[in-house]
């Protein structure tokens, strides 16, 4: 039973890392490879607070304002490069946060990681068990889902999508394209803040490498597989891609093989997903 | 009264000089059309005046205030709206999607969505309000929810039409607004051209139908090579049998 709770608690996790960048991708048109980075900013900002005694809720309030101010590092190139130049100076983002995450140890321990991350604490009481952090991951899911609900029905969702189809015909109707950019790097960067520091308590152990170029290609190959520019798509390519490891666990391969085979198969779907259905699964936004 | 002022502009692609040197004067409640060739620099000053493409020499005034080479964003919400001439509908957005981005929202900003909920609900029902009365004045009644990108040429010039109308701007820049739409829309068109100009507004207009020209310009600037060549009312300008003959395209041909 823990095991398929550990599985549901990573699919929630990781549904919120997708909806942040969902609002990027699909209604921004802002392919981003730093998304790893800020989820990484978030666990060890909340962490470094938690472990010298901070509450879980104000480390958390602290590492989402943080990632929101930090996310002007990417937004700013957004507003000057488009397209596969912008995904480069996210690249180059990721890869910075990556090494300075890596090499100042005196703040985050580098490569040795930081251990006993404590649960949440709500008034005397300690999640501890998946079960646990499967209600509170499941309600933080909850809301982030209805709040990116509430974002894209809106007044500003419509403008994000109508800077996605076409810039100038949006700021010939006096859409303020910077500010509007900017905005959606806050919060889908706040978000990641989220997921970070959920991660870091639930696990309890937190290093560099939970947070690689890799892990952001994931994230984003997660969005592309169910389509973005909807809510459900993310959502599909998040079960999908959590769930495929632990099915191919069931068929049996030798460890030394299963994560390859695995590495394959996100490979060869995206492949023909890019060929045969660009706008991913269930998406409404086509990348190409 | 005059509204939009452009003092000395130039501009050059490369080494051509799209628009060279040029002084033009908007006034309120006047229909001002740009005719001339291809090429004479027409959609150039729309480009110019909006912001999309910055001045090289000269300054362009809106109002007395000097907005050369603002963004686009702002001179749009300064009060100066425009139509392109290939259109530019939000293709993936509904028909009501569409004419709503015409008017600003506070709720644009994600910070009053959450803290000015029922400002934003109340400002949005106003809006699509207004949005359904201006789809239907334009024909589209019906298509609300329909995206952009099914409807035809014609039907996605009526909503950029529609979507410029719900700005409720001072000045509207038309590149060529009645091409491809059908006569009837056309005639309707031109009523609401002349009941927003006779409401103190300023249109300025580039057209190739001279039968249209004729019928609602007050005043012509005729360019050529990114100079005037010639103003006036349209009877005279029209009625210029050298101006009629470089429009033609016949200016090379000896008689």
């Amino acid at each position: 039973m823990n095991y398929v709770l550990h599985i549901l608690v990573m699919i929630l996790i990781y549904g919120i890392l997708t909806l942040s960048l969902n609002l990027l991708v699909g209604y921004g048109g802002l392919l981003s490879l730093s998304q790893a980075a800020f989820y990484g900013i978030g666990a060890y900002a909340s962490t470094l607070l938690i472990i010298k005694g901070v509450n879980f809720f104000p480390s958390l309030i602290f590492s989402i304002f943080l990632t929101s101010i930090l996310s002007f590092f990417i937004a700013y190139p957004s507003l000057r490069l488009k397209g596969d130049y912008f995904v480069l100076a996210t690249l180059g983002f990721q890869i910075i946060v990556f090494s300075i995450l890596y090499n100042w140890v005196s703040l985050t321990k580098g490569p040795y990681g930081i251990p006993g991350i404590p649960g949440p604490k709500i008034f005397n009481f300690e999640l501890s068990t998946p079960f646990h952090y499967f209600i509170f991951s499941g309600i933080f899911f909850l809301i982030v889902f209805l709040f990116f609900k509430k974002l894209y029905n809106s007044p500003y969702g419509r403008v994000l999508k109508s800077i996605r189809e076409d810039e100038i015909a949006a700021s010939s109707l006096g859409k303020d394209i910077p500010l509007i950019k900017i905005w959606a790097f806050a919060i889908s960067c706040g978000v990641c803040a989220i997921s970070g520091s959920l991660y870091a308590t639930y696990v309890t152990y937190i290093d560099p490498t939970s947070f690689t170029l890799d892990e952001s290609i994931f994230i984003a190959s997660i969005v592309i597989l169910g389509g973005s520019g909807n809510l459900k798509g993310p959502l599909i390519g998040v079960a999908f891609m959590i769930i495929l490891p632990e099915f191919l666990r069931f068929l049996g391969l030798p460890d030394t093989i299963a994560p390859n085979v695995r590495q394959i198969i996100y490979g060869l779907l995206l492949i023909i997903l890019m060929k045969y259905k660009p706008s991913g699964i269930i998406g409404e936004y086509n990348l190409q | 009264m005059n509204v939009i002022r452009l003092k000395n502009v130039s501009r050059s692609f490369g080494g051509i000089k799209a628009v060279n040197n040029v002084n033009m004067d908007f006034f309120s409640g006047r229909i001002t059309g740009l005719i001339g060739p291809n090429g004479a620099g027409k959609t150039t000053i729309f480009n110019l005046i909006s912001g999309f493409i910055k001045v090289d020499e000269g300054e362009i005034y809106f109002k007395d205030e000097n907005i050369t080479n603002q963004p686009p964003w702002k001179i749009s919400r300064k009060g100066i709206g425009r139509i392109f001439q290939d259109i530019r509908v939000f293709k993936k957005l509904t028909v009501l999607e569409n004419v709503l981005l015409g008017k600003s929202n506070i709720g644009e900003n994600p910070y009053n969505l959450f803290l000015q909920v029922k400002k934003v609900e109340k400002e949005e029902r106003g809006n699509i309000e207004k949005a359904r009365y201006w789809i239907k004045f334009v024909g589209l009644e019906g298509m609300e929810n329909t995206p952009g990108e099914n409807l035809s040429y014609g039907q996605q010039k009526l909503l950029s039409i529609a979507r410029l109308l719900m700005g409720e701007y001072e000045v509207f820049l038309l590149d060529e607004p009645t091409a491809g739409i059908h006569p009837e829309i056309v005639k309707k068109f031109i009523e609401l051209m002349r009941k927003i100009v006779e409401n103190g507004k300023t249109i300025i207009f580039i057209e190739h139908n001279m039968n249209i020209v004729s019928e609602i310009a007050d005043w012509l600037f005729f360019l050529k090579e990114g100079e005037i060549y010639d103003m006036g009312k349209p009877g005279d300008i029209l009625g210029n049998e050298e101006i009629r003959r470089i429009y033609m395209g016949l200016s090379d041909v000896k008689t």
